[in-house]
Parts: structure tokens; sequence; C-alpha cells
């Protein structure tokens, strides 16, 4: 029987890995990419400071640690199932039956879809997959994209996809429809926008952070955005345009592009054909809880995380005896949180309360310094899944 | 006008899943089980959120804590061979 | 190698040295890297579309390309079906694009074969497979 079995390779999952060899723990990672890194992998931008934060490099980091330890990490391994049993749990994969005592889930995120009329054509993907294909195998996903969605992520990625010399026309919303919703409402969108101004070199945009707590402010910048977009590192993002549908055959030959009125309702006679041959859609990121789903473990419904959360507290302990989660599956936060959350995680379960104390102390410290945050309000998503915790005590 | 695919798997539309609640009238579980969005060979893993909201806006049923249409094992397609431990000797 | 390949990259430098990897798909054979998946190796050689939907016949290629999302699926070797964003490229390895299948149960059951010899003369009837056996 192992100590503990480690679900995710990613930075969450490795650095848990790495605390636990630190105590000698019998520890198995597995992963079903063929490579060990996760979404840290395809990661490439450059901080305020101007160092740059290559997902690859820092996964050398981590596995040069982990190999130091002699940390068993098996990839390309699948997990489909879990059953909690008197001494452990029962890990079914497309390899073997693993037992172990313990139980770290580090299954990251997953991408939320924004469903558009043409989006199962080949050359529509998510704006990950894109990432991994340029970033990771180093692959062009075409010759020339538009992005649907505007938000941190599909901002940080389409500027990847530039330094890697793929041409982009332009960032755009998609279409407004039942799932949609909040992706293709200008108002809501420059909200998120905002956020990320201080990465860009544009003055409105630095206008608009100043004004970011203003909604008065805000809502008259997105009536009277202009109708070329706003530039960020020279590429024309769009909140007061939509993609409507994506057009081709048996591939991507363009899009359908109208303009849109402050609440993301379609302007007719609008329409503008936009020749591309790829498209990356994105509706942002929700917590892949599947596995913790499975074994029963409870959850909280918490907008300020993404979406379904296991409860857990800063120890990142679940209720279910032996089982903790660390990472983006207790809500969507940088690489960076991810890693130090996975710390705590393999520090709470070898047991070791000074180390422990001390990486609960850092995940705080890095929270308060991200650069990126994916929600403005994850600090009291934080708080309310731990108080959450307390009800099963 | 195209349609807009909402399960990629099942090929199930919005306009399918509208339908299907106002003939019928029924629960989200029962959308799901009547269309098979949410069904098909992914488990639900890229239509998940976008399945939730269709039947949220339909049917008025909120999020609540739990996991809305819940988890099944195994949670990846299995071969037979996996599940009856002929591989690797089991 | 393929047409598609980002060889020199500003931040994150050059790909060299890479051994090269021989594979079919659908009887046509292509060269990869190693360390390619079937879906970044298909890609860098052009081709984008891996399946068609079993039913439809709707053409496919990878959505997530980390797996969560399966829309990318093969067969590889004649045996397994696999995920092709998650799966390595291997030597020699055949590798055939996802077809449409027989959907006897989209008829009226009035309609539908009642023996095996039924089922398999109107799916020869039609080339592609058969949509409605």
């Amino acid at each position: 029987m192992l100590d503990v079995v480690i679900i995710g390779a990613g930075p969450a999952g490795l650095s848990a890995a790495i605390a636990c060899r630190e105590s000698d723990l019998d520890v198995l990672v597995i992963d079903e990419f063929p490579k060990p890194g996760g979404r840290l992998l395809g990661q490439l931008h450059q901080e305020p400071t101007g160092e740059w934060w290559n997902g690859i490099k820092e996964t050398e980091i981590l596995l040069n640690r982990a190999n130091t330890l002699n940390t068993k990490i098996e990839c390309g391994v699948s997990c489909h199932h879990i059953e909690k049993t008197e001494t452990g749990y029962l890990v079914h994969t497309s390899q073997e039956l693993y037992k172990t005592k313990k139980l770290l889930i580090a299954t990251g995120a997953a991408e939320t879809a924004a469903p558009i009329p043409g989006w199962t054509l080949p050359g529509v993907m998510s704006i990950g997959a894109a990432q991994v294909m340029t970033n990771v195998h180093r692959v062009k996903v075409g010759n020339k994209g538009i992005v649907a969605g505007v938000n941190v992520l599909s901002a940080a990625i389409a500027r990847e996809l530039q330094i890697a010399g793929i041409d982009l026309h332009s960032m755009a919303l998609p279409v407004k429809n039942t799932v949609t919703k909040d992706h293709a409402h200008p108002e809501k969108v420059m909200e998120g926008l905002v956020r990320i101004a201080h990465l860009a070199p544009s003055p409105f945009l630095r206008f608009g952070s100043k004004f970011a707590q203003s909604s008065k402010v805000r809502d008259l910048a997105t009536k009277f955005y202009p109708k070329g977009g706003f530039k960020m590192w020279g590429m024309p993002i769009h909140v007061r345009k939509a993609i409507t549908q994506i057009n081709g055959t048996d591939k991507v030959e363009s899009v359908t592009m109208c303009d849109v009125t402050p609440e993301g309702d379609v302007i007719p006679g609008t329409e503008e054909i936009i020749n591309v041959d790829f498209v990356c859609i994105a509706g942002g990121l929700y917590p892949l809880s599947e596995l913790a789903s499975v074994i029963g473990c409870p959850f909280r419904y918490l907008e300020e995380l993404g979406g379904h959360v296991p409860v857990h507290n800063e120890q990142m302990e679940t209720p279910v005896e032996g089982l903790y989660v660390a990472g983006n599956i207790t809500g969507i936060e940088s690489a960076k949180v991810a890693r130090a959350q996975g710390a705590v995680a393999g520090y709470a379960i070898a047991n070791e309360p000074e180390r422990l104390k001390q990486a609960m102390q850092a995940v705080k410290k890095i929270r308060e310094a991200a650069s990126i945050q994916f929600h403005p309000q994850i600090k009291a998503g934080r708080a309310k899944i731990h108080r959450a915790y307390q009800e099963y005590v | 006008m195209k349609e807009t695919i909402i399960c990629r798997c099942e090929e199930v539309s919005l306009e399918d899943i509208v339908n299907t609640a106002n003939t019928h009238n029924c629960s989200a579980r029962e959308i799901k089980l009547r269309t098979r969005a949410g069904m098909g060979y992914c488990g639900g893993r890229t239509c998940r959120p976008a399945v939730n909201a269709v039947l949220e806006d339909l049917t008025g049923e909120k999020a609540g804590h739990n996991v809305p249409l819940k988890v099944q094992p195994p949670v990846r397609p299995v071969t037979l061979s996996v599940l009856g431990g002929n591989r690797n000797g089991h | 190698m393929g047409i598609n390949r980002i060889l020199n990259h500003p931040v994150l430098g050059p790909v060299e040295n890479k051994k090269r990897i021989t594979f079919t798909f659908d009887g046509q054979t292509f060269e990869g890297f190693e360390g390619d998946t079937i879906a970044s190796a298909l890609l860098a050689n052009g081709i984008r579309t891996l399946r068609v939907h079993e039913e439809t016949g709707a053409p496919r290629a990878i959505y997530c390309n980390i797996g969560h999302c399966f829309e990318c699926r093969v067969t590889v070797n004649e045996a397994d079906i696999v995920r092709a964003c998650m799966t390595p490229i291997q030597e020699s390895m055949a590798i055939e694009s996802g077809k449409v299948q027989p959907a006897p149960f989209n008829t009226p059951p009035e309609e539908w074969p009642r023996t095996y010899t039924e089922y398999e003369e109107r799916n020869n009837n039609q080339k592609d497979g058969g949509t409605n056996a």
C-alpha cells in the first residue's frame, strides 16, 4: 500500500509530491498527459518586472527537485474511478489498480465552452488547445486566426500566439446566447478587462484601470468603445463586436462578425465576413472536480472560485478522511498559487506542522502579489469555502 | 443561420434542448435523458457548464451546492479489458 | 517534420536535434518529431480533420488538446481507440481516422433489420458505411 497517490502532475501535484518526499513518504504521481507539468508547461508571459515566466523552465525546476528525491511519476495514465475503503483508497487507472492510504486530487481546471454556430468545425479549438500546440508542441495552429472571448486567460494566450509569430485578426466576443451570457455582455467583459489593464500599454486601458471601481465610468467607456477596437500589443480587442457564426464546409474558412449593443445584442445590418483558418474559443475555466465528486466529497458552488469546488480547509484537507485537494480544483488562480498550495497539501499529508505553517503563509503572500487575478473576489471565495469546512468537523 | 450545438459528442443543439423542454415540460435531469446532452463520449466535460446554463434558464432550477447532473464513474471511457482486469495481469 | 513548425521562438529558443519518427495516417506516410502527439504531428503536416461524427459524418479535429473533450479520437494499429492529443507517436504507428458508423436505431422500429444478414445487406448498399443501416 502506498502512502499517497497524487492525481495530476501539474504545479500543485509536483510540489505536493516534493513536500511528501522530503518526509520520505511512499508517493506516486499519475497524469494522463505524456509529459509532467500540466498546464504550467504552456505558460509564457512577461511579468510587470520585465522578467519572463516560462512554464517549461518552471516545470524543469520542479522535476529536477522531484527527481533528486526519487519521486515516482507515471505519465500517460488515466484515472477513471476511485473507491474509498476502510484503510484508504482504491485508485482505478488505465494501467493498474493502486492502493493508497491518502489521496491528493490536483486535476486542475477544464475550459468552459462558449458555443457559437459552427464551433464543431475543424480549426475551431479552445484557447488552451492553441496554447499547448504553440508552446509545448511548437506547431502553428493556423495561418490567421481570431479569438472569441475576451478575458484574462484569452488575452494572455493571444499574446503568446503573437510572440510565436502567429497572425491574429483580433479578439471579439462570442455571440450572445443562453450559455455565453456574461462572456457576450460588453459591460461585464469591460469589468474583466480593466483588471488586466495594467498589463497593457494602451493609455485608454490604463485610464480604465484607474476607474475600475466606478461602474458609471466603465459603462460610459463601453458605450463609446471605438469601432476599430482598442489595441493591446498591436492587436485590436473588440468588446462591441461579436462573432455570430463560424463558416466553412469541412474546415474553418471565415467568421461572421457583427456590432453589438452595450448589452451584447446583435445590431442588424452590421455583418462583416473575416477570412481566418482557425478560431480560438475562450469561455474561461472551471475547477475539474469529477473525481472528488465520484468519491462523495461535499461541494460548494462559489462563483468567486469558478464553479463547484470540493469543500476543504486552509490545510487543503477535505471532510473525507485522507482526501486532499490542491491547485485549480480548489478555485481558479495562477500556477504560482497552485504550486504553493501543492506544498501546503504535501506538508499536511506528511504531518509537518512547522513547514505547513510556512507554506500556508506563502500561499497568502503569492496571492497578494499576483499580477493576474482571475476573479477579483478570490479572497472572499476562499474564506467561504474554509468556513464551509467547519460545518463538517 | 447554422444551429448552435451545445453538446458536441451527441450533436445536441440549443434548439433541440429548448424544444424538448417546451414539449415535455420536464426537469433538468429528464431533458438530459431525452436529448442525451452531456451523455456522450466525453462524459460531459466539455458541455457540462453549458448544459447546466441552458437547463437553469429553461427550468429555473438554480445550481445548488451539489454538483448538478451527478458525476458517475468511470469518468473516462474504459475498455472492457481494463474493467475485466486483463491489462497488466490483474 | 511538417510545414507548420515553429522552429524558432524568440523566448523559448530553437527546436533542434529532434529525432524523426515515421507513421501513417489513413495509409499515407508522414514524419513527426519524437515527443509529438498524434495530433501535433498531424497538424504539423497540415492535417486537421481526425475523424467524422459517427452518425452525422460532420468532420472533427482537436478541440481541447488536453484530453478532456475526446473529439480527437483515432484508431491506432487497428486496435486501440485513443485520444490523438494524448498519445505520443511511435515509429511505424498506423493511425486511422474515425469513420461514420451504422446507426440502425435512427429509423422507425418497423424498418429495423431483423437478421444480421439483412443488416449487412443494407450496410453494403451504402458506400460510406451507412448512416441508416
